[in-house]
């Protein structure tokens, strides 16, 4: 192991983004990829309003920000992640995607380093077998918004070190983070308790359980979770989840992860949740998420 | 429950009449009723005189008939289908034509148990969330044969004890068991699965998912006996495999690991 306190993330989206920041944060000196100048503007952007909205909410100092920032440096050129000590990998939730890309990192940064992907729904084991020595290669499961979730997957490929696995754990300890381990199966450990939860509300719902409404409320106020599993698939996206839960299906074909038909059709009029204005609730100007 | 119950109602003003079948349930309920009183004033929800109030308007019997005079009849027993259908049919003979008689049955079928009575229109299905006095939720279930009025006059004395009223259909475990007793069993299959630790699943429910309470520290709280007899009565009805009782369940259960009640559940208790 070659841990050298440099960081390559590979890609700047909103995970990306939330990735470098809390590795910056907690003083790592980080290289993002991306594929155009255009893209590494927009992840830019993303770091700078996450980090402002630190500030303005005290969370984070003014010159923590300045600092934070100053140790992120974006980059189109593969070749200027030579000299990472761990690589963690950020890019679309696509398998040819991550299976062109990591195999090049491998080459760049050599087979002394970490390698991690933060994919939610793909195989950790068949992006490890991408890359030479796949023993050092893992998953890193971040939350959405990274900075703020505290939990982060550690997933064991079959390939994977034990060595490796202390690693990506301490890895995560360091940048203030709580690491769970767990196997490389659909879900790992969150989603797969969650896709059931949430499909099985779907279906309720379409099966006049009781208005959604009632139905937030309830798991509200009766279970006490944060937020009715409605109002939760209109935050998380209906398309998101549609492409979640059916990967898993299609790697188990569990009943319980198979996409309930109303989800595919919500998915299919364009009532993907908040971000469309409209799912299982209204989002609407004026009309705060009522059902 | 029914503690719980008697004190949310006698809280919000009404007299109140707890039946037990024994002396020794009623004496134990009543110490019950005061001690989770006496907590709420230690921690300053409540001042001590609403609590003497509450205490002086609830009284304990064995007699089924001193419920004759009762508006409302709130049945909390064990949950078995036919006895509470029984217990209603032996109500209908003390109990005036008006009043409303409730089930807080979490599993069970409103219409089945409002079957007993001979005047199935008045049962109305009001399940408490768990516990009753600190948490402001009841679903409220109509069966089929439930009327319009016993279902207003129902909404209307519940909205009076300050609680949100849920509406839900007649169907197994209603909104909140339904969903949480197949998640609690996905958690333990995890568990079986090795795709975590008590620990660490706990972990990922509580900061991944931001739900209160780990699910097996939950479980420990239920007592795992409970948890078996609630999703056997759902998967009974159900036949679906996610309430299927995971086998560990069987086997903590066997070695008297009920949870917190036994000292150890699947965490340990001094």
């Amino acid at each position: 192991m070659s841990d050298n306190g440099n960081v390559a993330v590979l890609g700047f989206g909103t995970m990306g983004a939330g990735i470098a920041q809390v590795c910056a944060l907690a003083g790592r000196e980080v290289v993002v990829l991306e594929e155009s100048e255009e893209r590494l503007e927009d992840g830019r952007q993303r770091l700078e309003a996450f980090l402002g909205e630190g500030v303005r909410r005290e969370k984070v100092m003014e010159e923590e920000r300045d600092e934070t920032l100053a140790r992120v440096r974006g980059t189109t050129e593969v070749g200027d992640l030579a000299g990472s000590g761990v690589v963690i990998e950020a890019v679309v939730e696509d398998l040819e995607t991550k299976r062109a890309l990591l195999p090049v990192v491998a080459d760049v940064v050599g087979e002394g380093a970490i390698m991690a992907t933060n994919t939610s729904a793909l195989s950790v084991t068949e992006l490890a077998a991408t890359v030479p020595r796949p023993e050092r290669f893992g998953g890193l499961h971040f939350f959405n918004p990274a900075p703020l979730m505290k939990l982060v997957e550690v997933v064991a490929a079959v390939q994977t070190s034990e060595e490796t696995l202390d690693f990506l754990e301490s890895f995560a300890k360091e940048i203030g983070k709580e690491p769970v381990r767990t196997k490389d199966r659909p879900g790992f450990l969150v989603n797969r308790l969650l896709m059931p939860y949430l499909n099985q509300v779907v279906q309720a719902y379409d099966d006049g359980l009781a208005t959604a409404e009632d139905m937030d409320v309830a798991l509200e106020g009766g279970l006490g979770y944060p937020m009715g599993g409605l109002k939760l698939l209109d935050l998380i996206g209906l398309d998101v989840h549609l492409y979640a839960t059916s990967a898993a299906y299609e790697q188990t074909h569990d009943p319980h992860l198979a996409p309930p038909p109303l989800l595919s059709r919500m998915v299919d009029a364009g009532y993907l949740g908040r971000k469309s204005g409209r799912g299982f609730h209204d989002y609407s100007d004026g009309n705060g998420g009522r059902s | 429950m029914g503690s719980g119950i008697a004190i949310t109602v006698a809280r919000a003003g009404h007299e109140v009449v707890v039946r037990d079948i024994s002396q020794e349930r009623v004496d134990e309920g009543l110490a019950q009723v005061k001690q989770l009183l006496d907590r709420s004033v230690e921690r300053g929800r409540l001042d001590a005189e609403r609590r003497d109030e509450a205490l002086a308007s609830t009284s304990g019997t064995t007699e089924i008939e001193a419920l004759a005079g009762c508006d409302v009849v709130i049945e909390a027993i064990f949950e078995d289908e036919a006895l509470k259908a029984e217990t209603f049919g032996q109500l209908d003979e003390i109990c005036g034509p008006e009043a409303l008689f409730h089930t807080n049955t979490s599993t069970l079928s409103v219409t089945g148990i409002a079957a007993g009575s001979t005047h199935p229109e008045r049962v109305v299905g009001t399940h408490y969330a768990n516990p009753a006095p600190l948490v402001d939720l009841v679903e409220v279930t109509r069966g089929r044969l439930t009327s319009d009025e016993a279902l207003r006059r129902s909404v209307a004395f519940v909205e009076g004890l300050g609680k949100r009223v849920v509406f839900t259909k007649d169907s197994p475990g209603f909104i909140l068991n339904y969903f949480l007793v197949p998640f609690e069993n996905d958690c333990i299959r995890a568990l079986e699965a090795g795709m975590g630790t008590v620990e660490s699943i706990d972990k990922a429910v509580t900061l991944g998912l931001g739900y209160p309470m780990g699910t097996f520290r939950l479980l420990d709280i239920v007592g795992l006996d409970i948890h078996k007899a609630v999703a056997v009565s759902l998967y009974q009805q159900l036949r679906d495999p996610r309430l299927a009782l995971p086998p560990l369940v069987d086997r903590m259960i066997s070695a008297n690991h009920l949870g917190r009640k036994t000292g150890k559940g699947f965490y340990e208790y001094e």
